[in-house]
């Protein structure tokens, strides 16, 4: 009890210490809840999908993401805030131009196993080499390598060689010599037992962020999982720890439990002795279970929303806080149908298509109550990246010209509509250029196109539900805005929906599809949807928006270099190349934890170091208080980070 | 006797090799792409997908790989699961989920056969009265409503009126009830309705009319001759319930959150899990044939009027 008074205090300091005259109020009103409550020193949460493994190195699940965040600790972590403070690493500096990252490491720490006991094995500066040098073979088949093997100098070529030799392209080199040579081709190393240093291929301002989203970067006791093989991590007992938490308890598919470790560096921070997952495969019974007192957490979907309003668990209905992940259509600039293809490439067509959609309407089937809280008109989300001063980057201009515009005008739409078909089609009504023909994108469909008007536009759909309901709203707005004389919107709800069959061939006019901020860069995403980006599906030529990414990547402030980001984005979404709608984010929650008592975990992984459970779910009206101080708190933290 | 044996277990063997190696083929038809999932699809590019799928052996012929799994599993090992459990000894998910599937199995499986025989007893004991209505409605409800109607109402409502849980919990004996209850439902009406049927067949025989009028006991002649003989149709089906105690079922363990064999097929294919799918096939195909071979030969058991052999 002494701890939690020792905590509460903590945090009512750290608010309160960085209060205005009303933030002073606020913080006083967050500080009454909190000491009105009592705390449990377990957490009843729950998942939905398969552990696969817990290969933090080859896995990408949430779930798994989860678990791995508050078992295996990086060198940096976020606090409420979102502000990088030390974790392994006791300190750590870089460069001028921020290629060069070095980590000072904390000394005396050792692995756990999953009961908790220490082991022989130290964590060491190396252990981070280590697990740079698992990724970096391909045998160990790590997952979603790009961004790392791109940054850390060398690894790409490390990579591919090894890669080149396992497929006999290189035969006048030996696998293990190259293997050997590791420490000096691969820009990360050791210095001494406990400072590791990174060099980077490009200025990375990033990087800290990175280090907490990215589980590449992990650090791993390399002799015991060459010792495993493939066993490595497939279960709790193949595993060793080095978090606030390890996997006590593991049976796949049904429940997982965290226990405290108590070896941890920080132990005195945890708050919870043990955090139980149990799976629950779908809402209604995770939501039943939550009214029953089974389950700490529940979500609950905009179609159980409604069943709650006017019972006694309205007050604690909870709106989920953010989601950097972004629902844009994707447009097809080189499909089979020559009729589209000749309109999406006309730039008139696309802003038509642009500002022809109501997307509030489309935001309500996910949020009913408030959907203007998830429109999103650009493809890096609000709140995900700051410059050095605090400042959103979505607030850079022109971007934020774009974050900013109502794009729902019809009569500009028309307008635009009738430009396009101006300058691609004769007085008749016929496509310049476009001959009758059959269009062929199965095994999604095929069909004729006649070359006239109306525009055949195929979209291509998953056959879920919810999807099927938005496709349909797509089609009444675009037909009505554009006129259905002008544009024939077809549907299709393909069951055997996979990126595979529908995007990567391009089978598809338009399809539906998201990407998400996986760190505080544009980068991220922006590079990837270049000319020649991966993530190009749709075969766009973009090279104004190459030049300024180009442009953005070798500039020498950070600020810079989201200035030339901001002016790429905006290019991007301005011109309707992509079209971005709305966030992922879906429903609201309830809960028996204190909000903004764990660390703001921005990319993905929920920590529960600190988190505090309460006996009874939160209500809205304390949440409402607490927001308004953290807010306030934050503000000030960032501000003076 | 032993020559039928060993001329069907040779052409169980055949047909389970021949399942096999359809099953092996036709997955490596599948597109490569499936191997992926649609997020790792986005973020790598096609050499590092290559790679990836050079080094598990998926770039290899066909042929390779088969003779590479055939020399795995005369050495007892089964591989390892490609992409739903990514790396995880096939034999240690076995182990892990047929032991849970099957105790559910056969709990279920014993309640189907006590209750619906008893059910069925009952129909033809107050045919065309209060126990034949009140099993028609059972049977007709069980089959006629959605199952995921009821299995959703005994979830919620039923775990609710008696305070039992709602999901399967290991060490919490009475988290079992509900879902052994809910895997019961389909075979009690089976039972109930097949022997009724063939009971009400085996009454109005002649045989069972003469040793009435001769003046055997109704309750003997119910024993000894009408249920003797109408219980052997569905004696045949005992073994092939072997398969259907592994496999599980898909909707009742996902309800219930049991980590059993239901559904693993479905999504081993989903995930295109090469590895997983065809040791799901092979151990299907062979408890299949088996099923259908012992049900031959328990018949034969049960029934002296048939034989298995010429002779």
């Amino acid at each position: 009890m002494k701890r939690f008074i020792a905590i509460l205090m903590t945090l009512i300091m750290a608010m309160s210490m960085t209060m205005t005259a009303q933030g002073e109020d606020l913080a006083a009103a967050a500080n009454a809840i909190i000491e009105s409550k009592t705390f449990e020193r377990t957490y009843d949460t729950n998942f939905s999908s398969s552990i696969a493994s817990f290969n933090y190195y080859s896995t990408n699940l949430a779930i798994v993401r989860e678990i791995v965040s508050n078992c295996i600790d990086g060198l940096v972590e976020p606090d409420i805030y979102g502000v990088y403070v030390p974790s392994l690493a006791e300190s750590w500096e870089t460069n001028e131009d921020q290629t060069v990252w070095t980590f000072k490491i904390r000394e005396g720490l050792k692995w756990v196993d999953h009961t908790g006991a220490e082991t022989e094995y130290e964590l060491t500066a190396q252990d981070f080499v280590d697990g740079i040098r698992y990724i970096g073979d391909p045998l160990n088949g790590a997952y979603s390598l790009r961004v790392v093997r791109n940054l850390i100098k060398g690894l790409y070529d490390y990579y591919w060689l090894l890669d080149d030799i396992d497929c006999g392209l290189v035969t006048d080199q030996n696998r293990e010599d190259v293997v050997k040579q590791f420490d000096e081709m691969v820009g990360v190393k050791a210095l001494d037992k406990y400072t590791v240093q990174y060099q980077l291929e490009n200025s990375a301002p990033y990087f800290l962020s990175l280090l907490e989203s990215s589980m590449l970067i992990l650090p791993v006791e390399y002799e015991y999982a060459m010792a495993l093989g493939e066993d490595f991590a497939v279960d709790n007992e193949h595993l060793l720890y080095c978090g606030a938490y390890y996997v006590s308890n593991f049976e796949r598919d049904k429940a997982i439990t965290l226990s405290a470790n108590t070896h941890y560096w920080d132990y005195d921070k945890i708050t919870l002795d043990t955090v139980e997952y149990q799976m629950i495969p779908d809402g209604t019974t995770s939501l039943e279970m939550f009214k029953r007192g089974m389950t700490d957490y529940t979500s609950v979907e905009a179609e159980a929303y409604d069943s709650l309003v006017g019972t006694e668990w309205e007050d604690n209905l909870l709106p989920t806080s953010h989601s950097f992940s972004t629902n844009y259509l994707w447009l097809d600039f080189a499909g089979e149908n020559t009729e589209f293809k000749t309109f999406i490439n006309n730039e008139n067509f696309r802003k038509a298509l642009l500002y022809s959609m109501d997307r509030e309407v489309l935001a309500a089937l996910r949020e009913p109550v408030d959907p203007a809280r998830i429109l999103r008109n650009t493809i890096n989300a609000e709140g995900a990246i700051y410059d050095s001063n605090g400042k959103d980057y979505t607030d850079y201009s022109p971007l934020k010209e774009i974050k900013e515009t109502n794009f729902n005008n019809p009569e500009l739409a028309r307008q635009y509509m009738e430009a396009a078909i101006a300058e691609l089609c004769d007085e008749n009504g016929n496509i310049k250029g476009v001959e009758p023909a059959t269009v062929d994108y199965l095994p999604v469909c095929s069909f004729d196109i006649d070359g006239k008007l109306p525009v055949t536009i195929c979209y291509v759909g998953t056959d879920d539900e919810d999807e099927i309901i938005m496709a349909q709203l797509f089609k009444a707005m675009i037909e009505d805005s554009l006129g259905a004389e002008n544009v024939d919107f077809q549907i299709q709800a393909f069951s055997g929906w996979t990126y595979g069959t529908v995007a990567d061939p391009l089978n598809y006019d338009i399809y539906f599809d998201s990407l998400s901020t996986g760190y505080a860069d544009p980068s991220g995403i922006l590079t990837r949807v270049t000319t020649d980006g991966a993530e190009n599906v749709g075969r766009y030529d973009v090279p104004e928006f190459d030049a300024l990414i180009e442009k953005a990547l070798a500039a020498k402030t950070f600020e810079e270099r989201l200035q030339y980001f901001a002016e790429a984005e905006a290019y991007l979404c301005g011109n309707g190349f992509i079209i971005p709608f709305i966030s992922s984010l879906r429903g609201y929650y309830m809960s028996y934890s204190i909000p903004y008592t764990s660390p703001l975990t921005l990319y993905g992984n929920t920590k529960y170091k600190g988190t505090l459970v309460m006996a009874e779910p939160i209500t809205q009206e304390e949440s409402a208080v607490l927001e308004a101080a953290y807010e306030v708190a934050r503000e000030a933290a960032l501000a003076g980070k | 006797m032993g020559k039928y044996i060993l001329k069907r277990t040779l052409n169980s063997l055949l047909t389970v090799a021949i399942v096999f190696v359809a099953v092996f083929m036709l997955l490596r038809l599948m597109p490569l792409s499936g191997y992926f999932p649609q997020e790792m699809l986005k973020e790598t590019d096609e050499a590092t997908r290559m790679s990836y799928l050079r080094n598990q052996g998926l770039l290899d012929h066909p042929m390779v790989q088969l003779g590479r799994f055939v020399k795995n599993l005369f050495h007892g090992d089964l591989g390892r699961s490609l992409t739903v459990y990514p790396k995880v000894p096939i034999s240690t998910l076995l182990k892990e989920k047929i032991p849970v599937t099957a105790a559910f199995g056969f709990s279920s499986m014993l309640i189907g056969i006590v209750l619906g025989l008893s059910l069925g007893m009952l129909m033809v004991r107050f045919k065309d009265r209060w126990g034949d209505r009140l099993g028609t409605g059972y049977i007709l409800m069980v089959r006629a409503i959605p199952n995921l109607i009821y299995l959703f109402f005994i979830q919620v409502w039923v775990s609710l009126w008696f305070g039992l849980p709602m999901v399967f919990e290991k060490n919490m004996p009475s988290s079992w009830i509900l879902p052994v209850i809910c895997l019961s439902l389909g075979s009690i009406a089976w039972y109930a309705l097949w022997l009724r049927r063939f009971m009400v067949d085996e009454e109005n025989r002649d045989y069972v009319k003469f040793a009435l009028v001769k003046g055997l006991p109704q309750k003997e002649v119910w024993k000894k001759h009408i249920f003797k003989n109408a219980i052997i149709p569905l004696v045949i089906y005992l073994p092939s319930d072997l398969l259907f105690i592994i496999s599980g079922s898909l909707v009742i363990e996902s309800l219930y959150a049991i980590p059993g064999t239901g559904g693993l097929l479905t999504t081993a294919i989903k995930n295109q899990d090469n590895n997983l799918v065809q040791v799901i096939v092979l151990m299907y195909a062979v408890l299949s044939v088996l099923g259908v071979f012992l049900g031959d030969l328990l018949i034969a058991a049960v029934d002296p009027r048939i034989t298995l052999t010429e002779d």
